[in-house]
């Protein structure tokens, strides 16, 4: 445990309890094994998993990865071994791991995430789901369900219906309004909230005259997004009382207090891994001291406190509408 | 193969020394015993970026002796100009070693082909290959004599050096591959480094002289330690270098694809569906 010296950072996100309000975004942190020998993993608070489909899949050509500026696109295309493999092969390696594990569902029909969730679900190994509608890197439909507030509702309801563990549903960035889609999550049975998955972009190689990426477009992540989860937490928070897992390009504590302020009441740390792993437990201890600071006793005081809503005191009868 | 490693640590270390061994081509040496002591040839470093605001760096590991590694690098962006700009005094922070290394057993007659700065990935199977007593040949290329940085290192080890530059100011004036596609003299195994276009020629030519050959791969990295599958590159899917993965025929497919940085970097060349 880190000094915390009578803060509490602690977090309950449905039945899910944490000591630290982290959790390491899917498809960033491996199953955290990959970084166990140079991160004490008690001291991180989750390890959400890399998405898992019910049948095994190469991923995406390559190059799957471009750095640009303050950030970066990917377009993994979900690479991963399917639900047989995964239970039969690795899932049970989780249960060593000093940390809570959350699994990642993915899939491409309201019965593709269900049937996966239900067998996911069946795992002690595994502390809570976080349901990935919001893939932006796979071909065909991959994002129908996030941008489609009623398919949304489908898909929760259908992996709400599979289990009691804690269901967080992570939502696209590459809506019009996400908040309206929040909304459906929660009704369908969510018990929290992931906000937000990479947002889409592209890069073109100028001398090749070929898109950067195998994949053609792909997510973008890291400090460029930042504002743009910033203010989808905002939002977000307004229109649904469970709780946020606030992410989108946090690299430091400052980063991290602006979601805790926007209405998340816990953090995923995804891409700022690549440039140190040891950001997480510097934001931890960090976030204790500037609540010591200040002589709060908890991180739950902070939360929302900067979501105040867009009205303005001082209007002319013009600004109404 | 080598295995996996799982001895990487973050290493808060001393700078000791910087040269700039050419223009842009900076060795930086640093004081890392706990590193130096677990690290195998052919393995690599992420350098954290001292500003915090960039992706971290992949740079293979140069020396490691006593004390001291070193990395060396191209100065070629942000990233790297950043990592130059460090002197002694100043501390750097890496994690590694990664990935898997070369595999030196029974090497006996080997010729190294290194490309640019692709020769900091050789110095230390080089020497772990002459201690062993292995004939050594170094096929070395590099756009102009001035950026053959380290020759002599070689050929004090007791390696053969054979260079090759685009300008012909050093050794042959063309590809250090025409070199090795014309020797008669034939190696017993092939270790390669240095830009893709010239390691998939290597592979070719180990392929017509039926040589085994072993490939260190470049390619984008975004974790280094095997967290994103962002690095891959396709395998055979009967490699032992294949990730653990259930039979991919499922999806129609005949290849797999492997981490560079976590199976690899170090791939056999006929292994490889690039
Ligand atoms: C290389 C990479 C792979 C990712 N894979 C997944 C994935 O499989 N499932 C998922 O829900 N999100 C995935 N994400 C999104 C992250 O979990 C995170 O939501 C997003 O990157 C924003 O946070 P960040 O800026 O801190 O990385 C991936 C992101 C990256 C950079
Ligand atoms: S760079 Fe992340 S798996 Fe290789």
């Amino acid at each position: 445990m880190v000094d915390l010296r009578g803060v509490d950072l602690g977090v309950k996100i449905g039945k899910l309890e944490l000591p630290y309000p982290t959790f390491m975004g899917s498809g960033c942190y491996g199953s955290g094994e990959e970084f166990a020998s140079f991160v004490d993993l008690a001291r991180i608070g989750a390890v959400v998993l890399k998405s898992v489909t019910r049948l095994p899949r190469l991923g995406n050509p390559t190059p799957r990865l471009v750095h640009t500026p303050a950030g970066m696109l990917n377009a993994i295309g979900l690479q991963n071994p399917g639900i047989d493999w995964y239970l039969e092969q690795e899932v049970a390696k989780f249960a060593s791991r000093p940390c809570a594990i959350v699994g990642s569902v993915a899939g491409f029909s309201v019965d593709d995430y269900a049937y996966v969730s239900e067998r996911l679900a069946t795992r002690d190994e595994i502390d809570a789901l976080e349901v990935n509608v919001s893939c932006p890197n796979v071909a065909s439909e991959g994002e129908t369900f996030a941008c489609d507030p009623k398919l949304t509702a489908k898909v929760v309801r259908a992996v709400r219906a599979t289990t009691d563990k804690t269901l967080i549903v992570k939502l696209s960035p590459n809506v019009t309004d996400i908040a309206s889609i929040a909304r459906e999550a929660e009704a369908a049975g969510a018990d929290a909230l992931a906000v937000i998955n990479t947002v889409r972009g592209m890069a073109i190689d100028v001398d090749r005259w070929q898109p950067r990426l195998g994949n053609v477009t792909g997510g973008l992540s890291g400090p460029a997004i930042r504002p743009i989860a910033v203010l989808a937490v905002y939002e977000v928070a307004r229109a649904v009382t469970i709780p946020i897992v606030g992410q989108g390009g946090i690299e430091t504590t400052s980063d991290a207090l602006e979601f805790f302020l926007a209405g998340a009441s816990a953090i995923s740390i995804g891409t700022a891994n690549f440039t140190d792993p040891q950001i997480p437990l510097r934001i931890i201890e960090e976030l204790a001291q500037y609540l010591r600071l200040r002589n709060l006793g908890s991180l739950a005081k902070i939360v929302g406190k900067a979501n105040v809503g867009f009205s303005n005191p001082y209007q002319y009868e013009g600004d109404e509408g | 193969m080598a295995t996996i490693a799982t001895s990487a640590a973050i290493h808060h270390a001393l700078v000791l020394d910087r040269q700039e061994l050419a223009p842009g081509v900076v060795v930086l040496g640093f004081d890392a015993p706990a590193l130096v002591r677990v690290t195998r040839p052919g393995q690599f470093v992420m350098a954290i970026p001292p500003s915090g605001e960039l992706a971290a760096t992949a740079l293979g590991i140069y020396e490691a002796s006593g004390n001291r590694a070193s990395v060396m690098f191209f100065v070629v962006g942000k990233r790297t100009a950043e990592l130059a700009a460090l002197r002694a005094g100043d501390h750097i922070e890496l994690t590694g070693p990664l990935g898997n290394g070369f595999t030196l057993d029974n090497v006996r007659n080997v010729a190294i082909v290194a490309g640019g700065v692709g020769i900091a990935s050789v110095l230390l199977p080089a020497q772990a290959l002459t201690r062993a007593g292995a004939r050594v040949r170094l096929y070395y290329g590099a756009r102009t004599n001035a950026l053959l940085v380290d020759h002599d290192r070689f050929t004090s080890e007791g390696c053969e050096l054979h260079a090759a530059t685009d300008d012909g100011s050093m050794g042959h004036a063309g590809y250090i591959t025409d070199l090795l596609s014309q020797t008669n003299d034939l190696p017993d195994m092939i270790l390669a480094c240095g830009p893709t276009p010239m390691l998939r020629v290597v592979a070719r030519i180990a392929e017509e002289r039926n040589i085994a050959a072993q490939l260190s791969l470049e390619e984008t990295f975004a974790c280094g330690v095997g967290g994103c599958w962002g690095c891959v590159v396709p395998l055979v899917r009967t490699s032992k270098q294949a990730p653990s993965f259930p039979p991919a025929q499922r999806n129609g497919s005949d290849v797999v694809y492997a981490r560079v940085c976590k199976e690899g970097p170090v791939f056999w060349a006929h292994e490889l569906r690039w």
